[in-house]
This record gives C-alpha cells, sequence and structure tokens, in this order.
C-alpha cells in the first residue's frame, strides 16, 4: 500500500468505515443550521445536541425502512 | 452576499455577530478540508464532477485554493501524460477526448492520486456539503442585511409573574 499524505492523496478506507463518517457530517450540519437559526446562542449547545440526535435517528429509520423495501417487496 | 461567500462567517461578523461568524467560519472550514483530507488534492474537480465543484466553490476562499492546487496537480499530470490542447478540448471528436481523459486519469492512478469509491463519495460529500451550508449562511446574512438586523437579536425573557407587577 502506498503512503498517505493528507490534503494529497486519498485515504485508504473501507467501505464499512464510510458509514460511520456519516456522523461527524451530521454535526457539522446540525451546527451551522443551529448557529443560523437560534435566537439564543447560549443554548446552542443543546439545540445543535437535539438536531444531531434527530438526524442520526431519521437516518437509521429511513435506511432500515429501504432495507425492508428491498428485502421484502415482491 | 460576497463577503459571506470569500470568507464563510464573514458576513455574520460584518452584521455584529462574532460568535455565531466563529462558529461558522471553524465548522465549514473543519468540514470542507476533512473531505480534503480524506479524498486529496482532486476532490474537487472542475472538469469530471462539474454539480460537486460548483457546491464546493460556495466555500470560497477553501474552494479556490483547493482549485487552485488541484489545476496544478492537473496541468502536471497533462504534461506527464504528452498530450496536447487539442486531446483535452475535444475539437478532434469525442472519442480522443475521453482517451486523454483515461490517459490523464492513469497518471494520476499512478502517483496514487486517483479518487476512487468510496472515498471519493465520501471526500466530495464533506466538501460539497460545507458549500451549500455556506450557502445558508449567505442567505441568512443577506436576508439579515436586508432587514437591518444588526447585532444579536435580544434574549428571549420569561413572562412576569402577576405578583411581580
Amino acid at each position: 500500500m502506498m503512503a498517505w499524505t493528507p490534503f494529497y492523496n486519498p485515504m485508504p478506507m473501507s467501505s464499512a468505515t464510510v458509514l460511520w463518517l456519516v456522523l461527524p457530517l451530521c454535526a457539522s450540519v446540525a451546527m451551522v443550521y443551529k448557529t443560523v437559526r437560534t435566537k439564543d446562542v447560549r443554548r446552542l449547545p443543546w439545540e445543535v445536541l437535539w438536531l444531531f440526535v434527530y438526524m442520526v435517528v431519521g437516518l437509521i429509520v429511513l435506511g432500515v425502512g429501504l432495507w425492508l423495501l428491498m428485502k421484502y417487496w415482491p | 452576499m460576497a463577503l459571506a461567500w470569500i470568507v464563510p462567517g464573514a458576513g455574520h461578523l460584518y452584521l455584529r455577530r462574532p460568535v455565531r461568524a466563529a462558529i461558522i467560519f471553524i465548522t465549514i472550514a473543519v468540514t470542507f478540508w476533512a473531505g480534503i483530507a480524506i479524498g486529496g488534492v482532486m476532490t474537487v474537480d472542475r472538469e469530471n464532477e462539474p454539480w460537486w465543484f460548483a457546491a464546493d466553490m460556495l466555500t470560497g476562499v477553501h474552494g479556490l485554493v483547493s482549485w487552485g492546487r488541484q489545476h496544478r496537480v492537473q496541468e502536471q499530470a497533462i504534461v506527464d501524460a504528452k498530450l496536447t490542447p487539442s486531446d483535452q478540448t475535444g475539437r478532434t471528436g469525442a472519442g480522443r477526448q475521453t482517451a486523454a481523459a483515461q490517459e490523464i486519469h492513469e497518471v494520476l492512478a499512478e502517483r496514487n492520486l486517483a479518487l476512487v469509491p468510496p472515498v471519493d463519495t465520501v471526500a466530495r460529500a464533506y466538501a460539497g456539503v460545507a458549500g451549500l451550508i455556506n450557502l445558508l449562511c449567505i442567505f441568512d446574512a443577506a436576508m439579515l442585511a436586508l432587514m437591518g438586523a444588526v447585532g444579536e437579536p435580544p434574549r428571549p425573557t420569561a413572562p412576569e409573574s402577576p405578583a411581580a407587577k
């Protein structure tokens, strides 16, 4: 395997690892969205946490729903 | 709007919302450069991924710096693949253009620079999503500027109890 230089070469990665990388991306979206939308910056950490949980649970439900559809659809 | 595009968070800083500006700047920078760290220099690719490229450019200075880096590497690959300008513009036919793109891809693959699945999807999603969330911030800054909403909004207060009146 060739050496990986960050910001230059692509990171060697397996398909199983890819799924976990959706978590930081959700956190990032939740952070910016709530930063823009919140009325009180002091409540930001809780609002970000709730949106993050909401997004992750939504993605899991969507994933399970699509998996069931693929598995049991005639 | 231009300020909010060039430097993510600068629009909010201009509107005297420094905490929000700092959070936006750091989050978008970290998300975008995480994508580049995962996918490498070829993550921002105008020729092969125009839609992702458009999203990348919404990050302003981050996208422009990455495009500059990618352009230098791509130009070097073209020189090393010994291609002529007509090979790339496709004036001599789509088949020749595809062959030229394939040769460039092979040069990049030899140097471990070509993006392959599943890394390409992850890297481009990180960089592209950073651009899209900056678009949200650009619109927010533009709307706040149009409404003349400078500074943080007043903190919501608890309703007064009848005893306090």
